[in-house]
């Protein structure tokens, strides 16, 4: 029993983290529908950023967070602005701009191993506070993955709801020619949708860094994950893809009572080919029209 | 005739290299309801978007207010005054009808003229005001497209063009569209440019009637001669 308490909050942890992830990648996908694999190294971005800010620069660790996610954003803009963009001119296929995202995943991974090496990077001094709360075992960062998505889902939701900018996002989501049917700049919106979704996944990004360390393959796992949790979820959906990452988080958690860690991502598969088969459209989408 | 709202000369537009338009001449004078009839294919939605900035015209001009538009981005056109209702209900499914209003009125940064419109939208539309919080896909057909066209009413627009908006709905209900848009017309002077299949409820709104055929202005003319069937059918 104290085992699957142990899991079950385990479960919620990874869930928050897979849920940022999710937040994220939906807050391009949604407006943009452009499937950024390149995501994942620009989530990477945030992590060695933040780590070369602590650890060369001696910054202090919150400000050191703060220049990993501003790069993360700004990189974001830039694979809109370089890559992304110039094919949406051209009225070129979603296929054609997969394989040029894949393309800038597999050059931002290879350019972070080769700037930063391959070796772990972490940052040395930091030792998480552990809390024993009866049978679980949390740390710090921990507690700060699930604080981070509950602060960062309220901020989005008044942002999404109460400003202009926000309901352009939700608009553009909905159905991008009516955006600009209604004279919504929809370029503007794509910058904003790449810096803020970049911005967002490079809290996680953060937070693993602080936990694990950064590798120049952490954002394999990172887009994957995200992707699961975002279709899980449903497309077009933000609490979907909260919804979603929770769901693979725990399932995943908890699998592993009687199942080997070393099957752990196969779970989170499984459970994205069990909605996809049962509801194609995921748990919070709409049917495709 | 009265002063010259639109006018397209010499439009040729398609997608890629299929030409769906060609030479388009077509006058749109203000206040007037000019109505553009024409099989499936003819090429009337293709025309529409053209005009509106949705698709670039692969040749001639289109001048608003005297001003060249040809090209121009759907969200200067909108600035400009000009709104566009696409086939097939111009929504969004998934907000609410509140916040569908509150989107067509993107534009416009004004909260007093905000007010006072989604008032007139409410007085056209009263069932708008009753279900403001629903979702709009739940809508039904008619009130679909009333949604449609509130939005489109909600910045104010000098020009609307509208595209089928009889499309899908029961005989009683496109009536009832007419008649809001003929309305809409004679209250708010407002200029209206729509494509349409439904001949029986839309001409007798129209002040002027233009007839496409495979991509060519056959008619463009008083609506009177059409009313005579033999005559209406010597063009299609």
């Amino acid at each position: 029993m104290d085992l699957a308490l142990q899991l079950l909050v385990n479960g919620i942890i990874n869930g928050s983290h897979y849920a940022l992830l999710g937040v994220g990648f939906g807050l391009i996908f949604g407006p943009t529908k452009i499937t950024h694999f390149a995501f994942g190294p620009i989530f990477a971005v945030a992590a060695y950023v933040c780590w070369a800010a602590a650890t060369k620069l001696g910054m202090p660790l919150a400000a050191a967070a703060l220049v990993g996610i501003a790069a993360s954003a700004a990189a974001g803009v830039l694979s809109y602005l370089w890559l992304y963009r110039p094919f949406e001119r051209q009225g070129s296929s979603h296929l054609v701009v997969l394989i040029a995202s894949l393309g800038l995943f597999i050059t931002l991974e290879n350019a972070i191993g080769i700037v930063f090496g391959t070796d772990t990077k972490v940052i040395a001094d930091l030792s998480p506070d552990i809390f024993l709360w009866g049978p679980v075992v949390v740390t710090s960062i921990q507690l700060w993955q699930v604080a981070a998505l509950a602060l960062i889902a309220g901020l989005l939701a008044a942002f999404l709801r109460g400003s202009r900018h926000g309901k352009a996002i939700m608009a553009m989501t909905d159905n991008g020619e009516m955006a600009q049917i209604i004279g919504i700049d929809t370029v503007r919106v794509s910058i904003l949708a790449f810096a803020a979704g970049s911005a967002v996944a490079a809290v996680p990004a953060v937070l693993i860094l602080f936990k694990e360390g950064a590798t120049p393959h952490m954002g394999f796992v990172a887009v994957f994950m995200a992707f699961v949790a975002v279709v899980v979820g449903g497309i077009g959906s933000f609490r979907g893809a909260i919804i979603g990452g929770y769901a693979v988080g725990i399932v995943e958690n908890i699998g592993m009572w009687e199942i080997p860690t070393e099957w752990q991502s196969t779970i989170a598969f499984v459970v994205l080919f069990l909605i996809l088969l049962f509801r194609p459209a995921g748990l919070f989408g709409r049917a495709l029209r | 005739m009265t002063s010259v709202m639109l006018q397209a000369t010499g439009i040729a537009a398609g997608y890629g290299r299929k030409r769906i338009v060609e030479g388009i001449d077509l006058t749109v004078g203000r206040g007037e309801i000019v109505l553009v009839l024409g099989h499936n294919g003819a090429g009337k939605t293709t025309l529409m978007r053209a005009l509106f900035g949705l698709l670039t015209p692969d040749a001639g001009s289109v001048a608003y207010e005297g001003r060249e538009i040809a090209g121009r981005r759907p969200a200067e056109n909108v600035a400009d005054g000009i709104a566009f209702i696409p086939q097939g209900h111009g929504i969004f499914r998934g907000l609410t009808v509140r916040d569908n209003l509150e989107l067509g009125a993107y534009a416009e940064r004004d909260a007093a003229k905000l007010t006072q419109r989604l008032e007139t939208v409410h007085g056209l539309f009263p069932v708008l005001r009753e279900r403001a919080g629903q979702v709009g896909g739940t809508l039904s057909g008619g009130q679909q497209q009333m949604l449609a066209i509130g939005m489109a009413l909600m910045h104010g627009p000098r020009l609307v063009i509208l595209d089928e908006p009889s499309i899908g709905l029961a005989p009683n209900l496109v009536d009832k569209v007419m008649q809001s848009i003929a309305y809409i017309n004679r209250t708010l002077g407002t200029t209206i440019l729509m494509v349409e299949q439904n001949v029986k409820y839309s001409l007798p709104i129209a002040s002027r009637v233009a007839v496409l055929k495979t991509g060519r202005m056959i008619y463009d003319g008083p609506p009177d001669p059409l009313h005579d069937r033999v005559e209406l059918m010597k063009l299609f």
